[in-house]
């Protein structure tokens, strides 16, 4: 009997939700923090979408968010030209690194040790976490804003999208680019798979796959309308996107052939992220909200529950809400 | 016609009231330090410890008297960018990440009633 999917909406953000990212798997579960142009930035508990905390102290759009493995960091790159380190589980204010521009991503080395961050200066620096008066690098090159920054192959190599159409390559010791590739139009996001070093790259009505090491390109799928983010599943089976058209793609990885598509947000999807475990995804809108969709439409699983074909006739049901109650503001 | 997957709850929403990472939480038990790391000696020493915890008490409890007297008062911010302005004090949020003040003197005129930003505030000083 089909089910329908029903997307968990998390409310709370007063504007546009530009990033996310999830934490790994930690004893404490999973968690998900968001980016939000509202200055706010939120951790919520990865497979309910509750919300645990807001990291309070920006003073303008926050543009990237990032958890390290074990969810006890959280760093943020904002338009009040600071990335900030937090921590991540009482909400507090670490670190403030000023820059010299707007900030717009930020990511952890694996053991959390590092901070990578770029921005509107067209610079990547990494910074030393113990010691971060001053940033411990700084890598020049790309000839515009960079939109997004990772670390890649062990973080012994860093990965960076900019508008300057380009994605490079580079060596961390060396500071040298090592390899670059370059589209007719900046790339709307870039998610990498450590796990197989596969690189996720959108822009257009593209996504396309690449090698993370060599760079070389591996597939490439259309979509039906302009994509603004895409994530593989761990197991690498599907891959979802979604875009301009607020709706949200399902795609096998294999064939990519298109398996489904979902209506639910009110704007264009700007980021869109499998969780650590793949049992569910997360994406962030125009329209101020986050929303979790199941990866396997019906299964049991955080606040999803399995309704068996028999269970349906009975009276005995008021704990289970057959469709999202209407939200008071 | 396909059934919508039911779901237990909706996700939690924010607390209004306050930015959340409760302190109840076994993970913020389990994995919370103090912002100001206690002395790594009073690890073997618990006399140490004490000593330590009781200071931490004293200075918490004299900065919440110190806010209390304020109330009311004239009060005299210093804050960045050379900026010093005077008003009279009437409260704190729970977290002191603002101040509620009334009467606040600004180059620009007089503001009725404003929310300073406590991290914009390098002191402030008033007469008790």
């Amino acid at each position: 009997m089909a089910m329908r999917q029903t997307p968990l909406t998390c409310s709370g953000h007063t504007r546009p939700v530009v990033d996310l990212a999830f934490s790994g798997i930690t004893p404490y579960g999973y968690f998900l923090i968001s980016a939000c142009k509202d200055g706010k930035p939120m951790l919520r508990q990865g497979d309910t979408g509750d919300w645990i905390g807001t990291f309070l102290g920006h003073k303008g759009a926050v543009w990237g968010a990032t958890l390290n493995t074990d969810a006890t960091k959280a760093a943020t790159a904002a338009a009040d030209f600071t990335a900030k380190v937090w921590d991540a589980v009482s909400g507090d204010e670490v670190l403030s690194l000023a820059h010299k521009h707007i900030v717009k991503s930020v990511n952890f080395t694996q053991d959390s040790s590092c901070l990578l961050t770029g921005g509107n200066d067209k610079l990547l620096r990494i910074y030393d976490l113990s010691n971060p008066e001053t940033a411990l690098q700084e890598i020049t090159g790309h000839g515009a804003a960079i939109k997004k920054a990772l670390w890649c192959n062990n973080d012994k190599q860093i990965l960076s999208a900019a508008e300057d159409k380009t994605i490079r390559l580079w060596d961390r010791n060396s500071m040298e680019e090592v390899k670059t590739l370059t589209f007719d139009t900046t790339v709307s996001s870039m998610e990498y798979v450590a796990e197989g070093e596969i690189l996720v790259i959108t822009y257009g009505k593209t996504i396309a796959f690449y090698n993370a090491l060599s760079l070389e390109l591996i597939k490439t799928v259309e979509a039906p309308a302009p994509i603004n983010s895409a994530s593989l599943h761990p197991e690498k089976d599907f891959f979802v996107a979604g875009g301009e058209d607020f709706k949200l793609y399902k795609f096998d990885y294999s064939t990519t052939e298109e398996l489904e598509s979902y209506k639910g947000h009110f704007g264009p999807v700007h980021c869109v992220r499998f969780s650590p475990d793949g049992e569910l995804y997360a994406s962030g809108s125009e329209d101020g909200t986050l929303r979790l969709w199941q990866t396997a439409v019906g299964k049991t699983y955080g606040l999803w529950k399995c309704v068996l074909p028999e269970d349906l006739g009975t009276e005995n049901s008021e704990q289970l809400y057959s469709s999202t109650p209407e939200i008071k503001a | 016609m396909a059934t919508p997957v039911p779901v237990l709850r909706l996700p939690k929403g924010p607390d209004p009231n306050s930015r959340g990472f409760d302190p109840k939480s076994p993970r913020f038990i389990a994995l919370c330090r103090t912002s100001i790391s206690s002395s790594a000696a009073s690890e073997s020493d618990a006399e140490e410890l004490q000593k330590e915890q009781h200071a931490r008490s004293v200075l918490r409890e004299r900065f919440l008297r110190c806010l209390l007297a304020a109330t009311n008062k004239k009060v005299r911010f210093h804050m960045h960018e050379n900026v010093n302005v005077e008003a009279t004090f009437r409260t704190s949020d729970i977290d002191v990440l603002n101040f509620q003040v009334s009467d606040l003197h600004t180059p620009i005129g007089v503001q009725k009633e404003a929310l300073i930003r406590c991290q914009d505030v390098i002191s402030f000083t008033f007469d008790m």
